[in-house]
């Protein structure tokens, strides 16, 4: 029974984090792609054929600046997995990843 | 062939049936990190693979943490440093190196069953099945560890059933927020649009899958190579495994990877489920974010679960058309592979126990050979490869 509540335990901590970074980096994505869409002008978004759309800075800028904070996720998601491979164990104080050799 | 010790000659078939059971866990789990890339054509199948087994191989270079306690969660052949135990091994530890080969054999033979069916069952679990029905046959029921103690995750039940209970349903609901999210944000973006920009996301996500899959997976052959070498006298240092067979572990999971399990990548790209590219984004990510999330814990999950659990939640998220019957049939696959692979490592203990010494290994041995050959030959009236990989799913191919 003990186990049962352990795994309980577990699992919900895991969709909890699981749901902010799985479901949220996506999210936070598809927000750069939609600003890539007006970063082309909406060209890229649905539009009348006779409707001519300006290229926008801002739209290109906004999209490159996420795609580089999700490229940077990823980053820390590799050196999280290099980390645990080489034997090293990872807390967090707050967000603020904590290096330990086991 | 007389003066050769048959535990010299034992040892031997279990490092290369460990190596094969590597090959096979490579070209299972191929399609837990590039099935929906495949199925979007985010990649094509054949850079697909070479990528997923490039990062099997640097992932599983990557994890010098010594794996020497890859069996001690489920049966208790080992002391607490990750020796075996001295008592065990009075016989010059052929009786473990039995246990050990017919547990591995149980898995090669599971797995390359559940990959005819193109079902998407979990290595680790064939793994852990072979070794505890192995172990029941060879030492009896007591030797194996069925629970943990008190709140400590362990054990049959605690380290592999409960998160295979649980892991499924976790990457679904993640997948599913996930999916319903991205396409609200991105609503209105012409489709060619869309497609394109998401493509490289799930290569970022396919990519991260593939190398935790190296660092994880690999590892569990290399301890169990470098139990072997233990058991038989062969190798003494708890601290280190020998670096042939980190190099062999690693190129026998890659080269596995590479070949591509093209009948799963079919079933979890196109059967249970038609997926888009911000779909195969969305259940990569959530696949990616549980299974990290759960190594942090310390919770032993199936990729293979997680990965089929994101992509089945990408398909309810945004109300697709979930293909039931081929669900059904992988949950039912799920249920089975621990008794089944459990069965089979069990009936191959007794067989190579029945005919005893060298004999009785290379009688394990040739069985493990003749049942691959039978299913790969069997596999070849409907073949699969890379070239018909995306062609359109017909209902139940019989």
């Amino acid at each position: 029974m003990s186990q049962l509540l352990a795994a309980l335990d577990a699992s919900w901590r895991i969709l909890l984090v699981g749901i902010l970074l799985g479901a949220g980096l996506p999210a936070v994505f598809a927000f750069g792609i939609r600003a890539l869409a007006w970063g082309s002008g909406g060209e890229a978004e649905d539009h009348a054929v006779d409707e001519v759309n300006k290229p926008s800075l801002p739209g290109r800028l906004v999209a490159y600046s996420i795609f580089t904070l999700v490229v940077l996720m990823v980053l820390i998601g590799i050196g999280y997995i290099a980390a645990h491979g080489m034997g090293w164990v990872i807390t967090f104080d707050g967000i603020m990843p904590v290096f330990t050799h086991k | 062939m007389d003066d050769v010790d048959p535990v010299l000659i034992l040892m031997a078939i279990v490092v290369l049936t460990a190596l094969a059971f590597d090959f096979t866990n490579g070209f299972h789990d191929t399609a837990n990190a590039m099935a929906t890339s495949i199925a979007t054509k985010a990649l094509s199948p054949k850079a697909a693979v070479t990528l997923c087994a490039v990062l099997n191989l640097v992932g599983a270079f990557l994890s010098i943490e010594v794996a020497l306690t890859v069996t001690t969660a489920v049966i208790r052949i080992q002391t607490s440093t990750g020796g075996v135990r001295p008592e065990l091994v009075t016989d010059g530890g052929f009786n473990i190196l039995l246990i050990l080969l017919s547990g591995l054999a149980g898995a090669i033979i599971w797995n390359i069953l559940t990959w005819l069916w193109g079902l998407p069952s979990s290595s680790s679990h064939a793994l852990v099945g072979g070794l505890v029905g192995a172990t029941i046959a060879g030492l009896g029921f007591a030797e194996v560890k069925w629970f943990g103690e008190a709140e400590h995750l362990d054990g049959v039940v605690g380290k592999v059933v409960l998160p295979a209970l649980a892991s499924p349903f976790i990457a679904l609901v993640v997948s599913a927020i996930g999916t319903k999210i991205v396409f609200m944000v991105t609503r209105g973006v012409a489709e060619r649009y869309r497609e394109a920009g998401f493509r490289w996301g799930q290569i970022g996500t396919a990519s991260l899958l593939s190398l935790s899959h190296g660092t994880n997976d690999a590892q569990k052959t290399m301890g169990m190579v470098t139990l072997a070498l233990i058991a038989s006298g062969q190798w003494h240092d708890l601290e280190a495994i020998p670096l042939w067979v980190k190099v062999a572990c690693a190129v026998a999971i890659a080269a596995g990877t590479y070949i591509g399990g093209w009948r799963i990548i079919r079933t979890m790209g196109h059967g249970l489920v038609q997926v888009s590219s911000p779909q195969g984004m969305a259940a990569e990510a959530a696949s990616a974010a549980v299974i990290l999330a759960s190594s942090q814990m310390g919770f032993a999950l199936s990729t293979t679960h997680v990965a089929t659990g994101s992509i089945l939640g990408t398909g309810l998220g945004i109300g697709a058309k979930v293909r039931w019957s081929v669900a059904k049939r992988m949950v039912f696959a799920w249920l089975t592979t621990l008794p089944a692979a459990g069965a089979m490592g069990a009936i191959m203990y007794l067989i190579g126990h029945l005919v005893g010494g060298a004999a009785g290994a290379f009688t394990v041995f040739g069985l493990i050979v003749l049942s691959a050959l039978g299913m790969y030959l069997r596999s070849r009236r409907d073949k699969i490869s890379s070239a018909n990989i995306n062609a359109e799913w017909k209902e139940d191919p019989k």
